[in-house]
């Protein structure tokens, strides 16, 4: 992370050397009080309390000056900072691998690129302005405090171990309670979240007497560990005034005692009151420093966990060959989700010819899914290879494999944009024309014109206002404007109705004849008229050829076919 | 879904209150502010033993820090005038004035903590308990991410602002009050010139904040758009890769985080401003009183005692006037939370009102010329009239919007129907109360929802405590128990975000579980099994033959392999009914359904 911070390291330390210069003027100022009232007011000299005073805000002016300096400087410094390691966050997150984000997990990538950047951005700030002030204040004060009478410096020393006592009590004991505060949070979060999303189920079983009690529940809690947390912080101020002023007390009794015996004025007296409070307040800072710092490394090391992570499927590199037909081979494949011992596919090997309409059949389970993933390398096979015209996926270049593959996953992802620009990220910049191709293809074109706006109409956050048959079939509009070779179809046409599907299926047939089509089904309907079908079992091949081949040999696969058309068929 | 992004920030700070604290931050305002606070006062008026004690605990505090440098300008005068008297009795007057002070700021602490922990758990309490009885509507009509805002973020504003500021309103105004009060007893021509400064410092702090607000309200925008941003990339980021997108929207989002940091800077710079400026000035306030108390010091109209003691109250003067200009902004937007907290809060209950169900329950529905729309204007369905006899499968066939759905939605009461009737048993659902009305029926939805509990708890999410042996049993009726027995500790498994990591038809197979069950008399499965491949289907529709046994259940799918064994086949279009009968005689009647049968048959479209 510090070679993000080098860049602007140099207006940081600008902005600290202002702030310097605003401590030290601010640290003046007592003592030109001091002047203004023992030699002005005290010895009735006016024309002096006026030159003293009008210099004195001349001094104040650019005091406040040097602390804006020192503000834009910071700012500048921290903000930028923050900005660039946002953007490299984002981008690395960009380039994971599915493994790498589902790792992660989606919420966490989401709090890491914002509020966790703006933690360490915080902190950054924070530690240039603040724990330059609070050092100077300190240094600085004491110096000029005991400069004033030594006897000061006892009650210094008697006073600032208390605070720092404080101080470190408080800051140990609300670390742990943050963590376990933010922990409840997001539990009470969760429970909302859960309710909202699912309250029909809630409702249908129900259970809205028991969702309230778990509510209660994690409510106590938060509101528990929120109430020790304000206790916690409660006692910061008060201790601090209260050794403030007994220290402030003392100050005077000693001063006193020093203006008796001639040895010290009166304005003296009164300016060495404000240093003690101003080396005491520097260092009450140090408890909010305390604090920024520790959310910040929390906050660092998670960004720091994101940046270290390098993709984990490296761009091969070598290949960089646009369009060649598009046959895709399996060639003994076998694959093991990370972390997991489950074998998911075993020593799969199929070929599928360019052009040809390659269907995949199987159990919920049996590793379908999977297998198409390694094509576009979302995952890289454990042992075995997968070819593309002969070539190891791995070999060609990450982007030129992906944009020779139209893939349309099993959970239709949309954007909040229009529908036309939905389809369009298929294929940037594409005329209307073929949007409208695309999306006639896909049968997604008569309800697309239904909408209020029809091409141009909003899709709302994650396609709420849509169906699931509708949202499946923008994807596949997206996936048929875009100028590949091989078209995936991961169970994308699940919540189409029969003949939706059917047309889907006839159009791509006339007007896509050329693409490699790879398409996962539950329904033998969708597969039958595919040139080759896989049945997969268990993540093993134990059936493979067209829907009259398997029909006559493959067992499993007639089971299947019984399951769904034979009741059918004997009766019509 | 994932839930950390609704995670407030808004936690306590060792930070109470910063030179400029929210100063910037946007101010929201609430339409009728008055009516909110009397409806929040409300809440207070239960707590009157905690608002007693603090208003007592801020009271003693104010007197004790007003008080306190009147000592301290004793001792200063006693000091250059030892005539006056014993400096020690003074200074231990003052030390006394302190601690007291000191006490009870401490007291204030810990009471607005329980106060203001009280109040907000109660707050978020109701606020719960009413979204789970909202009607079904409500929750479809509204987004769900401003739904959670109300009970998050704006249940914490409030929060934060009893917590922190409502003491320091208190004493600010008190001690104000008292300041001027002391000031005006020692010398009323000083304390007219101290004022005029203070109203210098309004000025300017207004003009100030009134120019800050806008770059902090477009700071907000862009924070909110970039978030946004990474919230849909992140989520979405399959298809990100999958279409070669990576490098475009690092492009867009690198725009808005470069003009987020442009606006950023001048904000903060703005807001940094303050201090200084502030500072300046106290300073300005400073050099008034020193020049003209040295005038009157000179004259011998006050004591140099005094100068020292118009110095303390002169800061002490203008810190609540800072602290009141900053809470000012933090209880309108805290109002404005207010308001739209108690905006849900004014929502009508779902109606849930009805007598007994009639037992035991035989299971017949019937509905008659019910008619229903979702916006006034749009039916969605049209006299439907049907009778299930008790007992029977039923299965629900047709196109996407044909109203399938819809029927269920008003069969359970989640939505009440325009006009017509519907009854079970020959009794109106409407005379039936919800809980009963539901309890007697087990429905598997189109979306899957999991809740982030083990496995076990998910399965008896309706039946409670079960025997092992009838989860184990239900499992493998549902077929999950492979899916479960793959998990790392079987039903103890914790499913993290709703079961993410599961397949969707993993998830089906679980809610097939769980409503299996449940033991309902009427069983309703919408889609419940779209994802499911249809060997492991027709092992359910097996097991669930045997359940549902005796028992009426509901159908809807789009493969019709789901259903052809049903009783009775209900062919519906554009909110009606077009055909019904058998699987067999439907298929005789070479209507839609033979159609339907025959795309599915064929595969192809003919």
């Amino acid at each position: 992370m510090l070679k993000y911070i080098k860049k602007y390291l140099w207006i940081g330390l600008l902005g600290s050397l202002f702030m310097v210069g605003e401590v030290l003027i601010d640290l003046l100022q007592p003592r030109m009080m001091a002047n203004i009232v023992d030699n002005g007011i005290l010895k009735g000299n006016e024309s002096l309390v006026w030159s003293v005073g009008l210099r004195m805000i001349g001094v104040v002016a650019l005091g406040g000056t040097c602390g804006i300096m020192s503000g834009v400087c910071v700012n500048i410094c921290a903000q930028h900072f923050g900005n660039d390691l946002r953007k490299a966050c984002f981008g690395r997150i960009m380039n994971f691998s599915f493994e790498q984000t589902d790792d992660f997990t989606v919420g966490s990538l989401i709090t890491r690129t914002t509020s966790d950047v703006t933690q360490v951005q915080n902190m950054v700030a924070q530690l240039i302005r603040g724990g330059v002030r609070c050092l100077m204040f300190f240094v600085a004060g004491s110096s000029f405090l005991l400069s004033m009478n030594v006897a000061f410096g006892r009650v210094l020393l008697c006073t600032a171990p208390i605070i720092l006592i404080e101080i470190a009590i408080v800051v140990k004991r609300s670390g742990p309670l943050f963590l376990l505060l933010q922990r409840r949070l997001d539990r009470v979060n969760s429970v909302i979240g859960e309710n909202v999303a699912g309250e029909r189920v809630v409702k249908a079983f129900v259970q809205e007497k028991s969702e309230i009690n778990r509510f209660e529940k994690s409510n106590a809690e938060l509101v528990d560990t929120q109430f020790k947390v304000l206790i916690l912080l409660s006692w910061m101020r008060p201790i601090m005034n209260i050794v403030l002023n007994i220290a402030t007390v003392a100050v005077i009794y000693i001063g006193g005692r020093e203006v008796a015996a001639r040895n010290m004025e009166i304005g003296e007296l009164m300016a060495a009151i404000t240093y003690l409070s101003q080396i005491l307040n520097g260092m009450m800072m140090l408890a909010m420093i305390f604090q920024t710092i520790t959310r910040g490394v929390a906050s660092g090391k998670r960004i720091k966990e994101v940046l270290a992570s390098t993709p984990a499927i490296s761009d091969g590199g070598m290949i960089d060959v646009p369009l060649r037909g598009g046959s895709v081979e399996f060639k003994d494949v076998s694959f093991v989700y990370p972390g997991h011992r489950h074998e998911v596919l075993k020593n799969i090997s199929i070929k599928v010819n360019p052009g040809e309409t390659f269907a995949i059949i199987g159990a919920t389970g049996s590793g379908k899914s999977t297998l198409v993933k390694l094509i576009p390398r979302f995952y890289d096979t454990v042992k075995g290879s997968v070819l593309i015209d002969g070539e190891d996926v791995k070999s060609y270049r990450l982007e030129t494999l992906r944009s020779r593959i139209a893939f349309v996953l099993q959970k239709s992802e949309l954007f909040s944009t229009t529908i036309r620009q939905n389809i369009l990220i298929g294929k940037e910049g594409a005329s209307k024309t073929e949007t409208e191709k695309a999306a006639r293809a896909a049968q997604a074109e008569e309800f697309i014109l239904e909408q209020p706006q029809g091409y141009d109409t909003p899709v709302a956050e994650g396609g709420m206002s849509l169906s699931g048959g509708q949202k499946q079939r923008i994807a596949i509009s997206r996936a048929l404007i875009k100028d590949a070779e091989i078209l995936v179809l991961d169970d994308s046409t699940s919540a189409l109705d029969l003949g939706t599907e059917a047309r889907l299926f006839k159009a791509l047939g006339e007007g896509y004849g050329k693409l490699t089509k790879i398409i996962i089904a539950q329904r033998i309907a969708t597969v039958m008229r595919a040139d080759k079908i896989a049945v997969l079992d268990r993540g093993e091949i134990v059936g493979l050829g067209t829907h009259e081949e398997l029909l006559n040999t493959n067992e499993v696969y007639r089971e299947i076919y019984n399951s769904q058309l034979k009741k059918g068929s004997e009766s019509a | 879904m994932s839930q950390s992004k609704y995670a407030s920030s808004a936690q306590p700070s060792l930070e109470r209150r910063g030179p400029i604290g929210n100063m910037g931050a946007p101010v929201q305002k609430a339409k009728d502010s008055k009516k909110t606070l009397r409806r929040l006062i409300a809440y207070f008026r239960r707590e009157a033993k905690f608002v007693i004690i603090l208003a007592a605990t801020v009271v003693i505090g104010v007197l004790a820090g007003v008080l306190a440098p009147r000592f301290q300008a004793d001792a200063i005068n006693r000091i250059q005038k030892p005539e006056l008297g014993s400096l020690t009795s003074v200074l231990i007057m003052m030390l006394v004035a302190y601690l007291i002070y000191g006490v009870s700021t401490l007291i204030q602490g810990f009471v607005s903590a329980r106060l203001s922990q009280r109040v907000v758990r109660r707050l978020r309490g109701d606020l719960f308990a009413k979204i789970v009885n909202l009607p079904i509507s409500y929750i479809d009509s509204h987004s769900h991410g401003d739904i959670m805002s109300r009970m998050t973020n704006d249940a914490e504003n409030i929060s934060n602002i009893v917590s922190s500021s409502l003491s320091s309103l208190f004493s600010g105004v008190l001690t104000l009050a008292g300041t001027i009060a002391m000031m005006l007893s020692y010398s009323p021509l000083l304390t007219l010139l101290s004022c005029s400064t203070v109203i210098l410092t309004v000025v300017v702090t207004t003009f100030m904040t009134k120019y800050m607000r806008k770059y902090f309200v477009r700071r907000q925008t862009l924070l909110g758009r970039l978030n946004g941003t990474v919230e849909e990339m992140v989520t979405n980021t399959k298809t990100v890769t999958a279409y070669n997108r990576q490098q475009r929207e690092v492009e867009g989002f690198s725009r808005t985080a470069d003009e987020l940091t442009k606006t950023g800077i001048i904000a903060e710079i703005i807001g940094g401003s303050m201090g200084p400026v502030m500072n300046m000035l106290s300073n300005v306030a400073f050099v008034v009183v020193a020049v003209f108390g040295a005038r009157f010091a000179l004259s011998g109209d006050i004591s140099i005692g005094v100068i020292s003691a118009f110095i303390i109250y002169a800061k002490q003067f203008s810190r609540p006037i800072n602290e009141i200009a900053q809470l000012y902004g933090q209880i309108q937007t805290a109002l404005a939370g207010g308001e739209r907290i108690f905006d849900i809060l004014d929502e009508k209950d779902e109606d849930k009102s009805g007598g007994e169900i009639v037992r035991p329950i035989k299971g017949v529905i019937e509905f008659k010329h019910v008619n229903f729309s979702y916006v006034p204007g749009k039916q969605i369905i049209r006299d439907f009239s049907l009778k299930i006899s008790g007992g029977k499968k039923i299965a629900l066939v047709g196109s996407t919007g044909s109203g399938k759905t819809t029927i269920i939605n008003l069969l359970m009461r989640f939505y009440p129907i325009d006009s017509g009737e519907i009854l079970l048993d020959g009794k109106s659902i409407y005379d039936i109360s919800t809980d009963e009305l539901r309890d007697a029926i087990g429905i598997v939805l189109q979306d899957t929802v999991l809740f982030t509990d083990t496995v076990k708890n998910n399965l008896c999410y309706a039946s409670g405590d079960t025997a092992p042996e009838a989860l184990q049993a239900a499992a493998v009726s549902s077929r999950c128990d492979d899916v479960i027995a793959n998990l790392p500790n079987g039903y103890d498994t914790v499913l993290e975000s709703g079961g993410a990591s599961l397949s969707q038809g993993q998830r089906q197979l679980l809610t097939i579980g769980r409503a299996f069950l449940s033991e309902p008399s009427i069983l309703i499965l919408d889609e419940a099994t779209s994802s499911v491949d249809t060997r492991t289907e027709s092992d359910i529709q097996d097991a669930m033959a045997e359940l549902m046994k005796k028992r009426t259940s509901l159908i809807i799918a789009h493969r019709l392999s789901t259903i052809q064994d049903a009783d009775e086949i209900i062919v519906m279009d554009q909110g009606a009914i077009v055909e019904s009968g058998s699987h067999e005689e439907l298929l005789k009647k070479q209507g839609r359904y033979y159609k339907l049968y025959m795309t599915q048959f064929a595969g192809q479209a003919t």
